[in-house]
């Protein structure tokens, strides 16, 4: 019964639903939140859903990390492939940058005017 | 809350459809050739254990077959770690916006600190061995100075020349390490350093190096960044 579960293409199916429900819940965060620190969680969300999916989507059964241990001591074809892991790395590390950039900017903002809601926003004067 | 009022059913519609064209779009794409033997990934497999003798294939393509990537990620970490420096400054007038007064973290920190440190030089050094490298230990360190932050409010402050000493010098050894890596060998962070065997803490050529100064310039960055979000309250 379980073995039937401990399929590739079942593992895969879950993480492409999996991380299509995190992008989705993300994108309606981004775009339905007032709030700002809000908003840019929400974009970190539906990024993060992206990491699982490509991650997610070189994983197959029966194939082992590439580090050599005691029990793997010799690189195969019996390893994942690590590019993806290398650059998912790259991309987390980007992803770290960025919120933190966004989210100094919403705390400058905050200093200067007192809000954070967008639709209170009147900087430029759109509703003179 | 009302929640029905601020989530419309047009939004939900429209992150549906973007959600769905973005995965299917992704999934196209990674279907694509990616079931042949001759993948990217197993040639760099192939090759490992001759050209980096690191018993992480991750780690060496991380830092040796992708590099130049490492060096451009490091930079876009220090480009928003300077603007966010500019935003907010004088640090030395600002105080903590936590401020707990609890005995048994005061007690605790003093023992947890160096372990986490200690770890994070672990984790950092050992990172063509094991999993981790270089941003994961940088991490684990600023880890530590968030404790540190947490438990002696005000009494904690760190010294911002000696951060900026740390950043400066290990970001330049990591280019000079590339351009050492021009002259005495074939490519930019090609491997001038004997190899060692598989296994060992003295191998993989350049890796390790390497991921000294991406740890070293990773914590530091890091352990900045916390104090610019923690300490933001103004004194006066």
């Amino acid at each position: 019964m379980l073995d039937s579960f401990n399929q590739t293409p079942f593992l895969h199916g879950v993480i492409t639903i999996g991380s299509f429900l995190l992008l989705t819940i993300g994108l309606i965060g981004a775009l339905s939140k007032k709030n700002l620190f809000k908003i840019f969680l929400s974009l970190s969300i539906a990024e993060a859903s992206l990491f699982i999916y490509f991650i997610g989507m070189h994983f197959e059964v029966g194939k082992v990390a590439p580090i050599l241990s005691k029990e793997v001591d010799k690189f195969s074809s019996n390893m994942v492939d690590p590019v993806p892991q290398a650059m998912i790395l790259t991309t987390i590390v980007i992803a770290i940058a960025v919120l933190s950039l966004a989210l100094s900017f919403v705390i400058n903002y905050f200093k200067l005017t007192n809000n954070l809601r967008i639709d209170e926003m009147d900087e430029l004067g759109e509703s003179r | 809350m009302n929640l029905k009022k601020e989530i419309r059913i047009e939004t939900i519609v429209v992150s549906l459809v973007i959600s769905l064209m973005t995965i299917l779009l992704l999934s196209i794409l990674l279907n694509f050739d990616v079931s042949t033997t001759n993948s990217l990934g197993s040639e760099l497999l192939n090759i490992n254990e001759s050209t980096t003798q690191s018993a992480n294939a991750v780690t060496s393509v991380v830092t040796y077959f992708r590099g130049f990537d490492t060096l451009g990620e490091v930079t876009i970490l220090f480009l928003s770690i300077f603007g966010i420096s500019l935003g907010l400054d004088n640090m030395n007038k600002k105080s903590n916006i936590f401020s707990y007064e609890n005995r048994l973290l005061k007690i605790g920190v003093e023992v947890l600190f160096p372990l986490i440190i200690l770890f994070g030089f672990y984790i950092i050094i050992h990172g063509h061995l094991s999993p981790g490298g270089g941003f994961q230990g940088g991490v684990i360190i600023a880890s530590g100075f968030l404790l540190m932050f947490l438990a002696k409010n005000d009494d904690f402050r760190l010294n911002h020349k000696i951060i900026t000493l740390c950043e400066s010098f290990s970001g330049a050894g990591f280019i000079l390490v590339g351009i050492l890596g021009v002259l005495l060998a074939d490519r930019f962070f090609g491997n001038f350093l004997p190899l060692g065997s598989v296994g060992d803490l003295f191998s993989g050529g350049l890796i390790p190096l390497i991921y000294i100064f991406v740890g070293i310039k990773v914590s530091a960055e890091i352990t900045a960044l916390v104090e610019y979000f923690i300490r933001i309250k103004d004194v006066g």
